[in-house]
């Protein structure tokens, strides 16, 4: 056997390992594209079926400076509105949603303000959004005119004759001095923040108790995975309300149970 | 500050002056050089996971832990730590039952994480803020009062007192006043504290003093309101940091005037196992952040 014929024989051999190693490949390709077709599908499936129904009230905080993006602000709704989310609070501190609010409305036909729905805002039937927009001032300014209120009102009724008690202040006052005061939205179960800063930018603290609050990122890179990712998260969470002791004494137990009247809901973790 | 709810709102450092241009803080007006406070706020359990069996105990002390400590600031910025910090302590109750153990070792064990954010916080002159389960409170006290006295740590309590036990009202009375004129680093406890109950009770402060005459109606607003709120007995009442433990994404009712402005960072890891690496993470997480302090046009 001469060297061509040993060349030749060596030439088909590494030509068979290099069909063999590329058909390998071909097929280990496959497999991938497949495998990433069946997750993609599986979870395309699963976030597909949110329980919406378990976020019935939704809250955007927005950077004021990002505020300005009518048509992102219009985008991100439209989103809500396409996954069937109907309530929805939108705040920024220096009030710049509230100046925009008849260009959104312009764009989002079916959508209706908060002050336009008679019923309870999560009760009702949500054929339209209905969208809320709240600013700085209806945050620690809205209590102190609700404080303010309810020292009026106190006042009057001593002048004519009534007892005058600051002391039985409590929660529910304030609660009802706050709708009075042009307060009336529900407290979000659910926060999205729209910034570069991980805060809630001063949302009014009064209703943020039980809620839950995701950092989104900037507005100018809001995605509708990201978007739909988080309400999926929070669709999964459990929270207990304040039903857990307070406090809890080593050595003689005293257990007192703490009910928050203001929420009774619970979300399971799974 | 280090509020804690239960975490307990804990540790003031000395009066320190920092400078941060970035920051346009509505409270930096009453911002002294004063001391870092620690406020820690504690989830719906408290609990503390604690390696090591002796220290399950709560034998370790502060001062111990302070030679063992071995902080590294390379990574972060002196002038951008954040000058109160408010954790809230989660996690406890999971902690213990995924090792089989009662809860009140979770308890303990996250008491051992509390003195090493305390270490931490005193070494950085950082406020921390905390809010307690009461029991511990009082076996920290208890444990700790030399290290409490001789790192000069003011303490201090926040919360609706009245329901306590007499005991534990009196002790911490006592507490408060032998320490009411230290100055390295101010603990305040949250105990049976919320922020619905903080804003309640200072409108009720407010209309006392309307009825007494020393304020008028029409002067009333957010910031009045705010003096009267409990954390009135800190120099730096609004956390820059809100750090929650155990994966939770929420405030729960703690100082909810107070964070409107606070950085929010939410750590996976279960409270016991927060330790210093973490915190650590959480103060680069903040300096990394551009800050804003109420910055209305």
């Amino acid at each position: 056997m001469d060297f061509r014929d040993i060349a030749h024989n060596f030439y088909h051999f590494i030509l068979a390992i290099g069909n063999l190693v590329l058909q390998l490949l071909w097929y280990f390709l496959q497999n991938i594209v497949s495998a990433y077709y069946f997750i993609s599908y599986r979870v395309f499936k699963q976030y597909k079926s949110i329980p919406i129904a378990k976020l019935q009230y939704l809250a955007i905080v927005i950077e004021s400076e990002d505020a300005h993006q009518t048509s992102k602000v219009v985008q991100l709704l439209q989103w809500l509105d396409s996954l069937g989310i109907k309530n929805v609070c939108l705040y920024d501190m220096n009030g710049v949603l509230k100046k925009s609010k008849e260009a959104i409305f312009h764009k989002m036909k079916n959508a209706k303000s908060i002050e336009e729905v008679n019923e309870a805002v999560t009760d009702h039937v949500p054929y339209h959004m209905t969208l809320e927009f709240v600013s700085y001032v209806d945050g620690k300014e809205a209590v102190a005119k609700a404080a303010n209120l309810i020292f009026v009102e106190n006042l009057k009724r001593h002048n004519l004759g009534g007892e005058l008690d600051y002391q039985a202040l409590l929660e529910p006052h304030l609660n009802q001095a706050l709708q009075i005061v042009g307060c009336k939205g529900p407290e979000p179960d659910l926060l999205l923040v729209y910034g570069p800063v991980r805060s809630h930018l001063g949302f009014p603290a009064w209703r943020i108790q039980y809620t839950e609050i995701v950092h989104m990122g900037s507005l100018n890179f809001m995605r509708h995975g990201s978007l739909i990712k988080a309400i999926y998260n929070f669709t999964k969470v459990h929270q207990n309300y304040g039903k857990f002791s307070r406090y809890m004494y080593i050595g003689k137990e005293i257990n007192h149970k703490y009910i928050d009247c203001a929420s009774k809901k619970h979300r399971r973790e799974e | 500050m280090l509020s804690l709810s239960p975490p307990i709102t804990l540790i003031t450092c000395p009066p320190k002056t920092t400078t941060n241009p970035t920051h346009a803080s509505r409270s930096q007006s009453r911002r002294l050089p004063s001391q870092p406070m620690i406020i820690i706020k504690r989830g719906t359990t408290v609990a503390g996971s604690i390696p090591n069996a002796d220290k399950a105990e709560g034998r370790a002390s502060i001062d111990e832990d302070l030679l063992e400590v071995e902080l590294t600031q390379t990574e972060l910025r002196k002038e951008m730590i954040p000058k109160h910090v408010a954790v809230i302590m989660d996690g406890n109750g999971r902690w213990a039952k995924m090792r089989g153990l009662p809860l009140s070792e979770g308890h303990t064990a996250g008491m051992q994480s509390l003195k090493t954010m305390v270490k931490m916080c005193l070494r950085w002159e950082i406020k921390l803020e905390v809010e307690f389960l009461f029991s511990l409170l009082e076996r920290i006290i208890n444990s700790e009062t030399e290290a409490i006295m001789r790192e000069q740590i003011k303490i201090s309590m926040i919360g609706d007192s009245s329901k306590l036990p007499k005991s534990l009202q009196r002790m911490i009375s006592s507490v408060e006043e032998s320490t009411k004129n230290h100055s390295k680093l101010q603990l305040i406890a949250a105990i049976n504290y919320g922020g619905k109950y903080d804003v309640v009770q200072a409108c009720k402060s407010v209309a006392k003093k309307v009825q007494d005459g020393s304020l008028h109606l029409e002067d009333i607003d957010e910031n009045i309101i705010e003096k009267e709120l409990e954390t009135k007995c800190t120099e730096f009442p609004n956390p820059d940091l809100l750090i929650r433990t155990s994966g939770e994404l929420r405030v729960s009712n703690f100082m909810l005037w107070q964070l409107a402005y606070a950085e929010l960072f939410f750590n996976q890891k279960l409270w016991p196992d927060f330790g210093k690496d973490e915190f650590v993470e959480a103060l680069s997480f903040f300096q990394k952040r551009q800050r804003r302090y109420g910055g209305r046009h």
